[in-house]
């Protein structure tokens, strides 16, 4: 007779038993798998917020006087234009996004104008994502909303003696990006007469996680160590409340997690425990029957890992059912962001019958060792 | 063919120690039929158990043919149980869980999947229980489950047979059915042991040993 058939007939057997343990690794599924679905979308939703507030760090030459900065609009003083492209190969940092930018008042059509150079954003290589901003080609101009000046897409201007194609007049934004005139890069160093320069790079802070850190001195020490010749500013913003709304919340799972999972192992060991005993006299005679210490030890670890893949599959539907149904509910301002999260089946699927196996482990070992004689003998004449 | 050498055995706890089996030699050949009788708490079940592989004796060793079973790893012991020793209890022992023929099937054999079923149907036959094969002991007689354990004792068709009481829930009629179906099997070679309170299996018995003091007496 095969171990599972035993396994099966044993558990059908005692249901109530069964059931019970199902259950216990049913809840230490479903609720890991709920709380972490809607955590993921908090997290989520959060990123997309930072990401709609814009970059939100700025890196200029550490030599740039900060009113000044404020005042023009763009920094005295100028950094490598490579400095940008030493992100790329550090790993684990707290800057994304990079973009490096060259900026400076020229005259158009009678106004000043911030006249703004870029290239593609830069990633570190652990961090690539699609850009924030759009890219300008060379030889082309993408236009503020009110330094165009009747300007439309498709005419050829002139910044400061450079031709340029004008490849969109940009909508109203309301900020000082209105005033810009964004070129690319190498037409900018041109225009400014700054070759192989910048002086400004624009970031993202990611989102860090440890609320005992002081993000702003990370971010500075970062800088340190991989643009020496810059400071670092950062813009406080509406997203650090959602960071650290989500961080609350994330704290409260934490902190709850360990308890619902601590439980759920307690009760299956407790009930594997209460089956080992009722079993005390079929362990006995199993021995009698010629059935070594690996056949009643997978008797109990199999069964508690069989539920567990059980529990797991539906756990894991229940959880996610759960988020979608109560997660909009209790988090609504990331109700849009909840989906399945299906890489969290696999860790389910491995993990819990795992859990339930060790949680076992206790109450099988002390089945293993048990004495069939002393039990056998409880029953003799 | 058995052979049991200076068997001593102590019981002990936190408060005291209780030496059951003291220096005791046996010796059972095939076809016997052995009654062993003595006293409550005399030591019987422990010597079946000691001579089954289950207990190891504080001293001394048993032997079954060529095979010292203490001699043996646990698992080799395991094995050689399977295949030379059967073991019918008072209270039947059967698993719960599984119908009269899956007790048989439950046996640990060397034998293939049909022959193992061929086997069981085989022995359930011969004790009339076919229409109940697919019943769990629950739904059986006191008397039906008795056979099945004996069935299941006589599966591998082992060299011995320890029985501890068999008889001693049963009712005249179901005992005699049960004494029948060991009886049967010494007269193929077998070797009965049956630790007993009863006189009547003794009408069956090649010979009858008292355990008193440790010791096997045959008065």
């Amino acid at each position: 007779m095969s171990v599972l058939y035993q396994i099966y007939a044993e558990a059908t057997h005692r249901w109530v038993h069964s059931l019970l343990l199902f259950g216990a690794l049913f809840i230490a599924a479903a609720l890991p798998v709920a709380f972490h679905t809607t955590g993921s979308a908090a997290k989520r939703e959060t990123s997309r917020l930072m990401r709609d507030l814009g970059y939100n760090v700025r890196i200029l030459p550490k030599d740039a006087e900060l009113s000044s900065y404020w005042a023009q609009g763009f920094a005295d003083g100028a950094l490598p234009e490579e400095a940008v492209q030493r992100f790329k190969t550090a790993d684990d940092l707290s800057y994304n996004h990079l973009l490096a930018m060259l900026a400076g008042r020229v005259e158009f059509r009678g106004a000043s104008v911030l006249l703004t150079g870029l290239t593609a954003e830069v990633a570190p290589q652990t961090k690539k994502k699609g850009s924030m901003i759009f890219e300008v080609e060379p030889g082309t101009v993408h236009l503020g909303h009110a330094v165009a000046k009747g300007a439309t897409a498709g005419e050829e201007i002139e910044l400061s003696g450079l031709k340029l194609t004008v490849a969109a007049v940009l909508s109203e934004a309301g900020t000082i990006d209105d005033t810009r005139a964004w070129v690319h890069l190498s037409d900018a160093q041109k225009i400014l007469a700054m070759p192989a320069v910048v002086n400004e790079i624009q970031a993202l802070e990611c989102y860090c996680a440890d609320p005992g850190v002081d993000n702003l001195e990370r971010l500075r020490e970062e800088l340190e160590t991989i643009v020496p010749e810059g400071q670092v500013l950062r813009m406080d913003a509406a997203a650090e409340v959602r960071e650290k709304q989500r961080r609350l919340s994330e704290e409260y799972f934490e902190l709850l997690l360990p308890w619902i999972l601590a439980a759920c192992a307690g009760v299956v060991a407790l009930l594997t425990a209460i089956n080992v005993r009722e079993r005390r006299a079929e362990i006995g005679i199993l021995r009698a029957l010629g059935h070594g210490s690996g056949r009643i030890a997978s008797l109990f670890l199999l069964k508690a890992a069989g539920f567990g893949i059980d529990a797991a599959l539906f756990g894991f539907a229940a959880g996610s059912w759960l988020a979608l149904e109560f997660g909009p509910a209790v988090f609504p301002v990331t109700a849009g962001k909840i989906v399945v999260e299906w890489s969290l089946f696999s860790y389910a699927l491995i993990g819990l019958p795992l859990f339930a196996a060790f949680s076992a482990l206790p109450s099988t070992l002390a089945a293993v060792f048990q004495d069939p004689a002393e039990t056998l003998r409880e029953e003799g004449p | 063919m058995i052979r049991a050498r200076s068997i001593e055995h102590t019981w002990r706890d936190a408060s005291r120690e209780v030496r059951c089996l003291n220096g005791l030699d046996l010796e059972l050949e095939a076809g016997e039929f052995c009654c062993l009788r003595g006293v409550s708490g005399s030591g019987k079940t422990t010597l079946l158990l000691a001579l089954g592989g289950m207990l190891r004796p504080t001293e001394g060793s048993v032997q079954i043919g060529d095979e010292d079973l203490y001699s043996l790893s646990s698992g080799a012991r395991a094995r050689a149980r399977a295949r030379e020793i059967g073991f019918v209890f008072q209270m039947f022992h059967l698993v719960p869980y599984l119908t009269a023929r899956e007790n048989l099937l439950a046996v640990r054999s060397k034998l293939g999947k049909p022959a193992r079923e061929a086997r069981a149907d085989e022995l359930l036959e011969s004790v009339g229980l076919t229409d109940r094969a697919d019943h769990r002991p629950a739904a059986l007689s006191a008397g039906e489950r008795q056979r099945v354990a004996v069935c299941r004792a006589l599966f591998n068709n082992p060299t011995l047979v320890l029985a501890d009481e068999p008889t001693g829930n049963l009712d005249p009629d179901s005992a005699a059915v049960v004494l029948d179906l060991l009886t049967q099997y010494t007269a193929q070679g077998g070797v009965v042991l049956m630790a007993t309170h009863s006189e009547t299996p003794e009408s069956r018995a090649s010979r009858t040993l008292w355990l008193r003091e440790g010791t096997l007496h045959t008065t």
